[in-house]
């Protein structure tokens, strides 16, 4: 490895575990395993066995929400150091899974202190607007908490890739001998990733579907673009056609033109989460995204500079669901800057926040990544790689759909589009039958994965795997209890 | 025990936890929340927004599957919460500690008191995670304990509880 791999390398762990500059879709595809291991593979120049690796570490991480829940390792640094292991050691998908699996601890810790570390940059545009400095928001949401990120970011890229030069020569002269360790324990984190997400989808039917496909795919070998372009027709029937775009105007006296709506959008899906802090969360990146809108309707800089700061306090959604707050928040201050009143827009953002919080993230995190993600992990263990960015690619259509449609009905359409969203959400049909699709999916993702690693291995090793984390799952859940 | 809270001839509402949370119904009280508690009804006290229309309607409709939600302002939910036990599990929902306060005032039986969310709003302090407070909340936190009401501070159910000092 080059020091110029070394560069770009920290570069796209830091976009993608920052979760910004990516236009609010780099969480759901660069942040993915299966995504950062091609793009590690192809610094290293091979994309596709870095994909092999990273679709395996998406399997042990599908279950991965970030509103609580098991909080394993940090999914991205583990792809990129299993992809790594696969390129540059020669080890196969599965053993550089499992050599990688602990690295991904050292990535938690950035996720861990960057809540606390962002609330300097709160306290320094505090401290700046008191002063009557009129702080420029992009510096303190954008620019610095990036920068920070992208140091501490390569550091912990680097150690982590200090750490794996220890193991190099180790692993490279008596592979053949370990081998066999790593492959089992691989198979062990892949087996207990499907059995708690299996456990925790709590639908029996679930199950009859998991072992049906897989069954299917062991016994007959049903090539998997087959289940892709049945996915592919199933989704569609179900999906819903009501997310609609409605851009009427209505006959208010508009200062605001759809290039400053698309503008704002554009800010807020760069930096929803750029400095992400335990007193203000999104706070930050909600005046940020209002920048544009105010140096538009005030004339006077301390207005507007008095305006982002109001709505710099607490603010937390889900980043694409919860958009028609924005836009109707912006219809109101447009409305107060054209009669010159003040509004009380706090209380009304964080009525609506929470509620589509909750609508938001079950259904973007827990129904629709899980859901194209697996496809496209199941189309990677089968060895199609071209065709697993298809799913990807209609996620992330899917999430700028949501979230821009959001933004530009709340501000045409007003506060009552939300109302509308609960309840297209609430009736999907998607969400229904997700159980059921979701565990086919893995069904034969699993199969295939057993089945390609049938070639170099024996059963036997694999049985014991699943049996191994079987019993382990049964011994910490009832620990639990 | 709670024979001797008896009004109106009949038990009182089964009020499981209540909770303070700037958020009201948001993802950690639907995903974790109502699951840990098994509960299947949600009272939410709010002056402001009970008297609001469109938010009385958003939080209605935001409810989960199963799950009953009323919106009601101090008043109303002390009036509530003291009508007869139809053997829902209900959770109760505020932003403001002085809400619940109220509650307790009015004789509504509460056992638990958990403070979750709370934005840094002027006067208020961090006081753990995303939990800021004000010196005078902390003194009706610790007056509500004094009463032998579990006072806990946590986010999730199955986070570290912070007690009042």
């Amino acid at each position: 490895m080059t020091a110029f791999n070394f560069i770009l390398i920290s570069i796209l762990y830091f976009w993608a575990s920052s979760t910004a500059l990516s236009l609010g879709i780099g969480y759901y595809t660069v942040y993915r395993p299966v995504v950062s291991g091609f793009m590690t593979g192809l610094i290293l120049g091979d994309p596709f066995l870095g994909m092999a690796a990273g679709a395996v570490v998406n399997v042990i991480y599908m279950n991965f929400v970030s509103t609580g829940g098991s909080f394993k390792g940090d999914q991205c640094l583990t792809a990129v150091i299993a992809a790594s292991a696969a390129i540059l050691l020669g080890l196969g998908p599965v053993e550089a899974s499992a050599f990688a699996y602990p690295f991904g601890y050292l990535g938690i810790l950035i996720w861990k202190y960057r809540l606390n570390i962002n609330h300097i940059f709160v306290n320094k545009y505090e401290k700046s607007y008191e002063e009557g400095k009129n702080p420029d928001i992009s510096l303190y949401d954008g620019l610095y908490p990036q920068l920070l990120l992208y140091l501490m970011s390569s550091f912990v890229v680097g150690a982590a890739f200090l750490i794996m030069s220890l193991f190099d020569n180790m692993i490279v002269e008596y592979y053949e001998n370990i081998k066999i360790f790593l492959f089992m324990a691989g198979m062990f984190l892949v087996s207990y990733s499907v059995i708690s997400i299996l456990a925790n989808l709590k639908n029996k039917y679930a199950y009859i579907s998991f072992g049906l496909f897989f069954l299917a795919v062991i016994i007959f070998n049903i090539g998997s673009y087959w289940f892709l372009a049945a996915a592919a027709i199933i989704l569609f029937a179900l999906s819903n056609k009501n997310f609609r775009m409605d851009n009427k105007r209505s006959n208010k006296n508009n200062n605001i033109n759809k290039k400053d709506l698309m503008y704002a959008w554009f800010i807020w899906m760069n930096f929803s989460h750029s400095c992400y802090s335990y007193d203000r969360l999104q706070g930050l990146a909600f005046a940020h995204s209002m920048k544009n809108i105010f140096k538009k309707l005030y004339n006077e800089k301390n207005e507007v500079s008095r305006a982002i700061h109001r709505h710099t306090e607490f603010f937390n959604t889900e980043p694409n669901m919860g958009t028609p707050i924005h836009g109707y928040i912006i219809s109101v201050e447009e409305q107060a800057s054209l009669n010159a009143n003040d509004t009380d827009t706090a209380y009304i953002k964080k009525g609506m926040m929470g509620i589509a919080a909750g609508l938001g993230d079950s259904y973007t995190q827990v129904v629709l990544t899980p859901l194209f993600i697996s496809l496209s992990v199941m189309m990677c263990v089968d060895g199609i790689y071209t065709a697993a960015f298809l799913p990807i690619l209609y996620l992330a259509g899917s999430i700028l759909f949501i979230s821009y449609s959001g933004w530009m009905n709340g501000y045409y359409s007003g506060r009552e589009y939300l109302l509308e969203r609960i309840n297209t959400v609430k009736n999907s049909k998607i969400k229904k039958h997700f159980p059921h699709i979701f565990s086919g999916i893995l069904g034969v993702a699993v199969a295939k994965l057993i089945l390609t690693s049938l070639e170099s291995t024996n059963t036997v090793y694999t049985l014991s795997s699943v049996v191994l984390s079987a019993a382990a799952y049964w011994v910490i859940k009832r620990s639990k209890r | 025990m709670r024979s001797s809270l008896q009004t109106n001839g009949g038990i009182m509402k089964n009020v499981v936890l209540s909770r303070i949370d700037d958020r009201l119904l948001h993802g950690q009280v639907v995903v974790s929340w109502i699951p840990y508690i098994k509960a299947n009804e949600v009272v939410i006290v709010d002056n402001e927004y009970a008297e609001d229309e469109f938010m009385s309607e958003l939080i209605k409709h935001a409810a989960p599957e199963n799950i009953k939600v009323n919106l009601f302002s101090v008043a109303g939910a002390a009036d509530y919460l003291k009508g007869s036990d139809d053997g829902s599990r209900i959770l109760i929902l505020s932003r403001c500690i002085e809400n619940i306060n109220e509650l307790i005032n009015q004789n509504v039986e509460i056992k638990c008191v958990n403070v979750g969310g709370l934005g840094n709003v002027k006067g208020r302090e961090r006081y753990l995670n995303s939990i800021h407070l004000s010196s005078q909340e902390i003194e009706i936190l610790k007056s509500i304990a004094k009463k032998n009401i579990a006072v806990d501070i946590k986010m999730l159910p199955n986070d570290k509880a912070v007690s009042v000092e």
